[in-house]
């Protein structure tokens, strides 16, 4: 199995400072995965009411393929039905408490800084959840870092899957400059 | 024997699931101005029309849709996510909307089962 990664992001240019800050608190977490994983492709797209504009983002390349294309490995039936180990919803919610609230607890609201810490907090969290070795479960990690101004936003979000294996978890910080709310979804791969 | 799954077939074409996500902000907002008392229905209804029209293609899926809107003020907002997977089946595609008074961003997973 392998990673995905893609973003997307109101803000304008990225500054060095931002980045390197980001870079080093994800060095600090002992994390090795890296940033850039994905080339993200966009495209402009006007929409039949004239005064909306919607963009598309998505990865481009899927997989760092390997360079040697090895045979499809015939694995034996393992004539198991159901997970052995569920996931641990309490656990994760505890990680995404941990890892919002020491990455965010002393942040302004800052473009360029916010832009690098949602990818850099996805991929901390990844991580983390990686760690716990739950076999055969897919995960998505979703990060949103928005400014507080007072403004009115909502987050929905529905599955269509099996509600009996797969689960999510989903946290969110707040302090008085931004807002940070993190889901992770847990799909049982059969 | 017939092999009943061909192994092409799996795949997440983010062209398909991009229209459907436009189509569905399109339908459900379209030209309406920022009303806060609508976003909760709005959100609910951008949500659960991508789901259905991604049932209609008929692909051996489990889907996470999730949709995002946020009044413009000037307020900024970032988005990123990561994902453990295997990337030759499952796919992503995120789509950002906008008119003169608010965002909508929505993103669409699409996990092989």
């Amino acid at each position: 199995m392998l990673k995905g990664f893609h973003s997307v992001e109101t803000g304008s240019t990225m500054s060095d400072v931002a980045k390197d800050k980001a870079a080093r608190l994800l060095k600090k977490r002992g994390s090795i995965s890296s940033l850039s994983s994905h080339e993200v492709k966009a495209k402009e797209t006007t929409g039949k009411t004239k005064d909306s504009v919607s963009t598309v983002s998505y990865i481009d390349e899927p997989g760092h393929h390997d360079d040697i294309p090895r045979p499809a490995v015939q694995m034996e039936n393992t004539y198991q039905i159901g997970p052995i180990k569920r996931f641990p919803v309490a656990t994760v919610n505890n990680i995404l408490k941990d890892v919002l609230t020491s990455y965010l607890q002393e942040e302004k609201y800052e473009a360029e800084l916010c832009r690098q810490m949602t990818k850099t907090i996805s991929e901390v969290i990844k991580a983390r959840v990686k760690d716990l070795m739950i076999p055969r479960y897919k995960i998505i990690v979703l990060i949103t870092i928005g400014q507080l101004n007072d403004q009115n936003m909502r987050i929905g979000s529905r599955c269509l899957w099996d509600p009996t294996n797969d689960t999510f978890s989903s946290y969110a910080f707040k302090n008085n400059s931004l807002f940070a709310v993190a889901n992770v979804y847990a799909v049982y791969f059969e | 024997m017939d092999e009943f799954q061909a192994g092409e077939e799996i795949v997440f074409v983010v062209d398909e699931v991009s229209s459907i996500i436009k189509e569905s902000v399109e339908g459900v907002i379209g030209g309406n101005a920022y009303q806060h008392s609508r976003v909760n229905q709005w959100t609910t209804n951008v949500v659960e029309q991508c789901l259905s029209q991604l049932t209609k293609l008929g692909k051996p899926f489990k889907y996470i849709v999730t949709c995002i809107i946020m009044q413009k003020n000037g307020a900024g907002l970032q988005t990123a996510s990561s994902c453990f997977w295997d990337n030759t089946t499952d796919g992503s595609c995120t789509v950002r909307w906008e008119n003169k008074t608010m965002y909508c961003i929505v993103s669409v997973f699409g996990l092989a089962i």
